[in-house]
Order: C-alpha cells, then sequence, then structure tokens
C-alpha cells in the first residue's frame, strides 16, 4: 500500500499509470469500444477525413482508422506484454537458480546468458523470422528467445545481493528447503527489481515490435497494427501527412506512458530517490539505472 | 535532473546539425542538375540495370533497349524496317531473306553485318532451352550468309509471327561479336556494344547506370546526350528525388509496378515541373491462378471462377487507380488481334459467388468464417510486388471482398524477381501479373502458357490442358488467317472458361517527366522507352 501511495503523490507517474490501464481495458475489450470492424471495408470512404461517424478519418481503403488503432492495441501492446511476461518468467527463473545456487548452475546459465547476449538483438529477431516466416507470433517468439538472457542476468545480480544476507544464511542453517527460502526470503525482496526493469525495457519492446511490422515483418494484413498502420500511411505521406499522425501519436503515448510509469515506479519502490538529503546515494543509483537502460537500449 | 535535460538539449542539437547537413549536401546536387539539365536524363528505378547481356534475361529491359536493337521494328502500323532494310518472304513460308543496312556500326566498331547477324542468332540458338517461350526457337534451322549485307533466316515449318518475335527487345538483338565469350554469349559477355542510340558508359550495381548517346549513330545523334539510370527505393523516396530535381524521369517499370501512387504523380504535375503522359491501354493487369497446384482450392475452376465474381473493377479502376485504368473483363482486350472472341462475361456479384462455391461442396459451417471442405479449408495466398503500392492496396481490397464469400486470403509482398520466380517454380496460390503488352498479345503470351518458365503451372492443371497445348502448337504454324481466328478464339474459350486469369484492369505505362520534355512517345511494348525521340525544348 505504501508503494501506491508513493505512486499516487507522482502526478506524472499516475498519468501514465491510468493511460497504460485505458489502454489495456480498452485493448481487451475493442470490440465494445471500437466504433466499426476495424477490417469493413468501404472505398466511398477512401482517405475521407474525420467525422461523427469515423472520428479519426478513413484509410487507403476506408477502414475506419480509430476502430483500428483500438483493434491495433492487441498486438502492440498486449501482445507485447504476454511476450515480456513470458521472458521475465524464464528470465527469473534462470537468474533465481543461477544467484541462488551459484556454482556450476550459476557458471552454465551465465554462460548460455553471454552466448544469446553477444548476438545483437535485430539481428537475431531478423534470423528467427528468417527461419519461421514472417508473422507476429514469430516476432514475439524472437523476441522473447532474446530478451531472457537479459532479464536473467539482471535478476540474478539482484538475488545474489540478497542471498548472502544474514537471515537467508540463518534459513540456510535451520534447514529450511531451497525451494522455500526463494518463495519465503528473496521472491518479495527482489521483486521490486524485477518490476521496475520490466516495466522499463516495455517501451523499448514495444517500438521494436511496432519497428518490425513497419518493415511489414510482423503481423500481416488485413489485421490492424500501429506499426503496419504506419507504413500503410508512409506511402501517401506527402499528399496525406495527417495519416501518419494517429499510429504515431499512439505509439509516442503509450511508449512515454510506459517509460514514466517506469520512473515513476522507481522513485515509489526506493522513496530514498525522492529525497534530497541523500544526493550522494540518488546520483550513485540513477547513474546506474542509466548504465542498464543505455545497456539495454543498445542491445 | 538538470543533467537530464541537458542531454536531451544536445541529442536534439545533433539532429538539428544532421538534418542540416542533410539539405545543404541535396541543396548542392540540384543546383548541379540544374545547369546540365537540358540535355539530360535521370531516370529512378527500383532495380539495377543488372546483366545487360541481351540474350539473356536478368536485365532490365528499359535498358537494353536503348542500348540494342533488332532486324525489324513493331510498329502501330505493323512491322517496318529497323537494321534490315527491306526483306522476302519465300513462298512456303520457310525462308527470310533480309537485305541489312550498310551504314550500321557496333559501337565498338565493329561493322554490323551478315557474319554478326549469324553470329548472334546462332549465340542465341545454343542456348536453346532459356529461349522457350519464344516459339521463333524452336523453329529456326540455320542462318546462311548470302553475302556481305544479305542474310537468309531458314525454319523448319512456316512459323507466321516470326517477324514480330524478331522484333522483341530479346533475345533477337545484336552485340559485338568481339565481346562474345568462348564464341558464344550464354556464358556472359566481355562488353555491351550494340547498335542501339545509347551506349552504356559506367555502371555501379545497385547504385547507377550511365549512357551516353551514339554520335554515329545510323538514325542520327539522339538529343538526349546522357541518360542514367538511378536506383532508387519506389515511392516517397522517388517522389522526394524527383521534387529535389536528383532525378527528373520516372516511368513504369518492366514488371508493371509504378514507383509514385497516383495522388503523388498529381501533386508532382501541379507543381508545373512536371507533366504526366500515359501510353495507351497495352495490357491486362491480372491475377494468375496456379491450376497445377492440386493440393490447393485454387486448383479448383468453382473456386478460380468465385474469386473472379468478387472482384470489383469498377471501384478498384475509380477509386484505387483514380480512374487512370479501365475495368478489364478478359484476358486480353478486344482490340488486342484475335481477341475480339465472344466470352461470357463474369461481373462483380458477391451473391453468385457465393452459391458457385456452395454448388461444388465449399460449404461455411455455422459461425466460421472461411468455408470448408473435407475438413480442407478454402484459404489461400496471393503475392504482389512489394514496389508497387497499387498492387498492395488492390490486394487489401480483393483480399476484404473474398472474405465476405468465405475465402481466407493471405497476401504477402515480395520483391517482383521473387515473384517472378514463384511464377516459374510453381510455388504459389495466386499472384499479380501482367500480359506482355500490345507486341506480345496474344501470340507470345499465348505460347507462354507452354513454357515453364512462365505460365505452364498456371495452365498446367486445367482439365483439357492437353487440347489446350495442342491448339497453341497448331496455331503458331496454321498459314491460314481463317484457321488461326478459330484456333485462337478456342484457347481463350478455353482459359477464360477454366478462369485462370483473372483480368483486373488494363494497364498502361506511365511517364512522369519534366514539363518542357517534347517528344514523349511509346513504343508497342511496355517494356521500353523510344529515348531517342525526345528533347527539351
Amino acid at each position: 500500500m505504501r508503494l501506491f501511495e508513493n505512486l499516487i503523490k507522482d502526478r506524472l507517474g499516475t498519468i501514465s499509470l491510468i493511460v497504460i490501464v485505458v489502454t489495456i481495458v480498452v485493448g481487451i475489450f475493442a470490440p465494445i469500444f471500437a466504433p466499426h470492424d476495424p477490417e469493413e471495408v468501404n472505398m466511398s470512404l477512401r482517405y475521407a477525413s474525420s467525422s461523427w461517424d469515423y472520428l479519426l478519418g478513413n484509410d487507403h481503403l476506408g477502414r475506419c482508422i480509430l476502430s483500428r488503432i483500438i483493434y491495433g492495441i492487441r498486438p502492440s501492446v498486449l501482445w507485447v506484454l504476454v511476450a515480456l511476461f513470458i521472458s521475465v518468467l524464464i528470465g527469473a527463473v534462470l537468474g533465481f537458480l543461477a544467484g541462488y545456487f551459484r556454482g556450476k548452475v550459476d557458471a552454465t546459465v551465465m554462460r548460455i546468458c553471454d552466448t544469446m547476449l553477444s548476438f545483437p538483438g535485430y539481428v537475431m529477431a531478423l534470423a528467427v523470422v528468417g527461419i519461421l516466416g514472417v508473422g507476429l507470433e514469430n516476432i514475439l517468439i524472437a523476441f522473447t528467445l532474446i530478451k531472457w538472457a537479459w532479464f536473467a542476468r539482471i535478476i540474478r545480480t539482484s538475488v545474489m545481493q540478497f542471498a548472502e544476507k544474514e537471515y537467508v544464511k540463518f534459513a540456510k542453517a535451520s534447514g529450511i528447503s531451497d525451494v522455500k527460502i526463494i518463495y519465503k526470503h528473496m521472491v518479495p525482496v527482489t521483486f521490486s527489481d524485477i518490476a521496475v526493469i520490466s516495466s522499463s525495457s516495455i517501451g523499448s519492446m514495444i517500438l521494436q515490435v511496432s519497428g518490425f511490422s513497419f518493415l511489414g515483418l510482423g503481423i500481416q494484413a488485413p489485421n490492424a497494427e500501429w506499426g503496419m498502420m504506419l507504413n500503410e500511411a508512409r506511402e501517401v505521406m506527402f499528399t496525406r501527412p495527417e495519416l501518419m499522425l494517429a499510429p504515431g501519436l499512439a505509439i509516442i503515448m503509450v511508449v512515454s506512458a510506459f517509460n514514466f510509469f517506469s520512473d515513476a515506479l522507481q522513485v515509489a519502490i526506493d522513496p530514498k530517490l525522492i529525497t534530497s538529503k541523500n544526493k550522494l546515494q540518488e546520483e550513485l543509483t540513477i547513474s546506474k539505472i542509466k548504465l542498464q537502460k543505455r545497456w539495454q537500449n543498445n542491445l | 535532473m538538470k543533467k537530464r535535460k541537458m542531454f536531451v538539449f544536445l541529442t536534439m542539437l545533433m539532429y538539428l546539425f544532421v538534418l542540416v547537413g542533410c539539405s545543404d549536401g541535396n541543396d548542392a546536387k540540384t543546383v548541379s542538375t540544374n545547369n546540365k539539365k537540358k540535355t539530360e536524363l535521370v531516370y529512378a528505378s527500383a532495380k539495377d540495370i543488372n546483366d545487360m547481356n541481351p540474350h539473356l534475361y536478368g536485365g532490365s529491359m528499359p535498358a537494353q533497349g536503348m542500348v540494342y536493337e533488332s532486324l525489324v521494328e513493331n510498329t502501330e502500323d505493323g512491322i517496318k524496317p529497323l537494321l534490315a532494310e527491306s526483306w522476302e518472304i519465300s513462298k512456303d513460308g520457310k525462308v527470310y531473306t533480309f537485305h541489312l543496312r550498310e551504314d550500321v556500326k557496333f559501337h565498338d566498331g565493329e561493322p554490323f553485318n551478315a557474319e554478326a547477324v549469324k553470329k548472334n542468332i546462332e549465340a542465341v540458338q545454343n542456348n536453346a532451352e532459356k529461349h522457350s517461350w519464344i516459339k521463333l526457337s524452336t523453329k529456326i534451322e540455320s542462318v546462311n550468309i548470302v553475302d556481305a549485307y544479305t542474310v537468309e533466316l531458314v525454319l523448319s515449318e512456316a512459323y507466321y509471327p516470326t517477324l514480330v518475335e524478331l522484333s522483341m527487345t530479346r533475345p533477337y538483338v545484336f552485340l559485338s561479336p568481339k565481346d562474345f565469350k568462348n564464341g558464344g554469349t550464354k556464358d556472359g559477355v566481355n562488353g555491351f556494344n550494340g547498335t542501339g542510340p545509347y551506349i552504356l558508359t559506367k555502371h555501379k550495381t545497385d547504385e547507377y547506370a550511365t549512357f551516353k548517346a551514339n554520335e554515329n549513330y545510323w538514325g542520327g545523334s539522339p538529343e538526349i546526350k546522357k541518360i542514367t539510370s538511378k536506383v532508387l527505393p519506389a515511392g516517397e523516396t522517388t517522389f522526394l528525388a524527383l521534387q529535389k530535381g536528383e532525378v527528373n524521369f520516372v516511368f513504369t517499370d518492366d514488371r508493371g509496378a509504378d514507383s509514385l501512387d497516383v495522388e503523388a504523380m498529381n501533386q508532382l504535375v501541379d507543381s508545373g515541373d512536371y507533366q504526366l503522359v500515359r501510353s495507351e491501354p497495352m495490357n491486362t493487369k491480372m491475377i494468375v491462378a496456379n491450376s497445377s497446384k492440386s493440393d490447393n482450392p485454387v486448383s479448383e475452376t468453382a473456386v478460380r471462377e468465385a474469386i473472379w465474381h468478387s472482384i470489383d473493377r469498377e471501384t478498384i479502376s475509380k477509386d484505387i487507380l483514380n480512374g487512370t485504368e479501365t475495368v478489364a473483363n478478359t484476358l486480353f482486350s478486344p482490340n488486342v488481334n484475335y481477341a475480339d472472341v465472344d466470352l461470357k462475361k463474369r461481373g462483380y456479384d458477391l451473391e453468385e459467388a457465393k452459391e458457385i462455391l456452395e454448388e461444388s461442396g465449399w460449404a461455411a459451417k455455422d459461425g466460421s468464417d472461411v468455408r470448408t471442405k473435407d475438413g480442407k479449408k478454402l484459404a489461400m495466398k496471393l503475392y504482389y510486388d512489394s514496389n508497387s503500392s497499387s498492387q498492395k492496396t488492390q490486394a487489401e481490397f480483393i483480399q476484404a471482398s473474398v472474405k465476405e464469400i468465405g475465402i481466407q486470403l493471405e497476401i504477402i509482398g515480395e520483391e517482383s524477381t521473387s515473384i517472378a520466380n514463384r511464377r516459374s517454380t510453381g510455388d504459389y496460390d495466386l499472384l499479380f501479373n501482367q500480359t506482355w503488352g500490345l507486341a506480345y498479345d496474344p501470340q507470345s503470351t499465348i505460347s507462354a502458357f507452354t513454357s515453364e518458365a512462365s505460365y505452364l503451372h498456371t495452365t498446367s492443371g486445367i482439365a483439357n490442358s492437353d487440347e489446350l497445348y495442342k491448339k497453341i502448337d497448331e496455331v503458331m504454324v496454321s498459314p491460314d488467317e481463317k484457321t488461326r481466328k478459330s484456333l485462337y478464339a478456342d484457347i481463350l474459350t478455353i482459359v477464360h472458361d477454366e478462369a485462370v486469369f483473372i483480368p483486373i484492369s488494363n494497364g498502361s505505362v506511365t511517364v512522369v517527366a519534366p514539363k518542357n520534355l517534347k517528344g514523349i512517345s511509346f513504343k508497342q511494348t511496355q517494356f521500353e522507352l523510344p529515348f531517342e525521340l525526345m528533347n527539351f525544348e
């Protein structure tokens, strides 16, 4: 609850959270919120500008842009969240194993991670698409395959910090099983770290998935997806630039909301960051986070 | 926090510098093209000119058309002399005697004479399997030199489209014998010296190729002194390049894809710097169905007919193509030779399409969007050229229409070369294609029904394909006009009834050129343009 109270205090964080929640709800219940069928072609409305019936106008096949944006939330945001969840899950399991048991397990897992991380992310994704063929599910598989290693590594570091704590040693000495220790004593303390790193990487993942769809490697027509809508608008970029606005703004809004939310979450979890007393501490943590972020962006 | 703001500011500043840097470079380019604009054309092309060997098929046809010439020319008024001044045909139609022009030289200074003709035609014949689509290659028995400028072509049997096929951009065009490798051309050539109005001077793969005017051209040196073919991605890149003056000419490429969409072209014309010239309708744009793919629903005539009925050609022509192309209801438009055949018109009628599917056993199970038969889904793939914006829109439009009758159509955009490859290997269900243009229709397009490189996979799955092939063989050698007419009618009826070629619109060649360029005309083929006739005002 303290976490929530802290979050509420940060206005930008609150707004971001509202944007995210609204987006997700609208995405899940797209058929209720969308005014039209997103795939309904109506050539007489080709490139029509906005009207009361079609609030954001119509695209090159006369389809309702608003409905397409709403349905586009599913692949652009919801499926990305699912992929993120899976890769965090894999990363967490392996990270806990490596960080807690150390030794051979750690060495093996970390060498696998090293191998995965030594490939540039985009190239790996392209290779997976090359083998499995184009399609959203393949892009998501590719992302899951690439991202888990990064999560595993971060989570392992976080677990290691706590695995050496006195109370964990004590628990071990008193004969509590490893599973129970991880579940009772490790997961709660590392959970905040996991939340922060996954929320900060969701923004870049949304961008990358949209990027692949923009290139035509992701979801296939006629399904709506923001990156693909941008690509469709690109063809008439100079005659009808306004078509780029809706999908472009949607991506910007959601990605910034996730990024601001992740910042706010960080502050809420670690209130030290907002107090000015521990200036030194703040600088140190921020630069650490920055380093993480930069590394992640390079990925 | 302060540091972060500083960082953002610096990043923005950097972007600004990069942007400014870009526009500077382009401004300089614009100025330089403006200065020497008067005699130079730079055209944008989505593909490299590739291998210019005229006896193979890798090269860009507009570029080959500038460099090489054939014996005769196919014009609106029939076959006219080009490198051959005159010719005689023997009574039995088996021997063609050509009298060559005596003032023609190859770009490398070699004389163009009977010997060069013999060597070139023999080089083509030595690689016969590559040329199976052009039936003349199977009929030539020998090439004999009568005297220095007279050459005799002996055929195994009378073949009426001989002159038409000799007039084509390839393969019966002439390369300096000095460029031959191992006495032939099939293993590549040492140079690209033709007899045409332009000489290839520089070629940087996937960047550009330059051609300069042939000052010693027998028809007089052309007024446009330099032509550059620049490789640019279709769409907004080409549009920007035109606006900036980096290129000043674009035209429909040899695979029928326009690199600009209709509205972008109109915008260029409205700017006052460009003009838009369209040829008469030249070909039929269509969807080709792979009838030989027996494990796919597309091999059923009923399914193909249903697709035919579910395409709203009026809307495609009016809204997607902005009225630039007319509706096509048959494989060849009636003004094509021998194609004025009475065929049943299949209009846009979703109800009838549904009925046809229903009758043939494709049933819509309650609730499901896609019809099934024996547990098989009515699903197909349609391939389109990813460089053509109108094809993509049409594909999406058709996808939405056939969805209503219960067909699941997956659309896939690919490079034109990959599509051509799919056509020849049969690895497709449906794909966008076009007939080959006035000079080739109907005889070459129809003989291509039997050629593996072209439409064999399209036609081989139909019920009476043997009869079709027999008729095609017959029509090409039949000397009697009347028999030919009835045979062509039969052939066109068969492919129409089987609905393997689903016509959409009658396409033409579009040229966007500088406003003050005069003399823009078209040939009988969609594959090349007579650049030598153009000039700046």
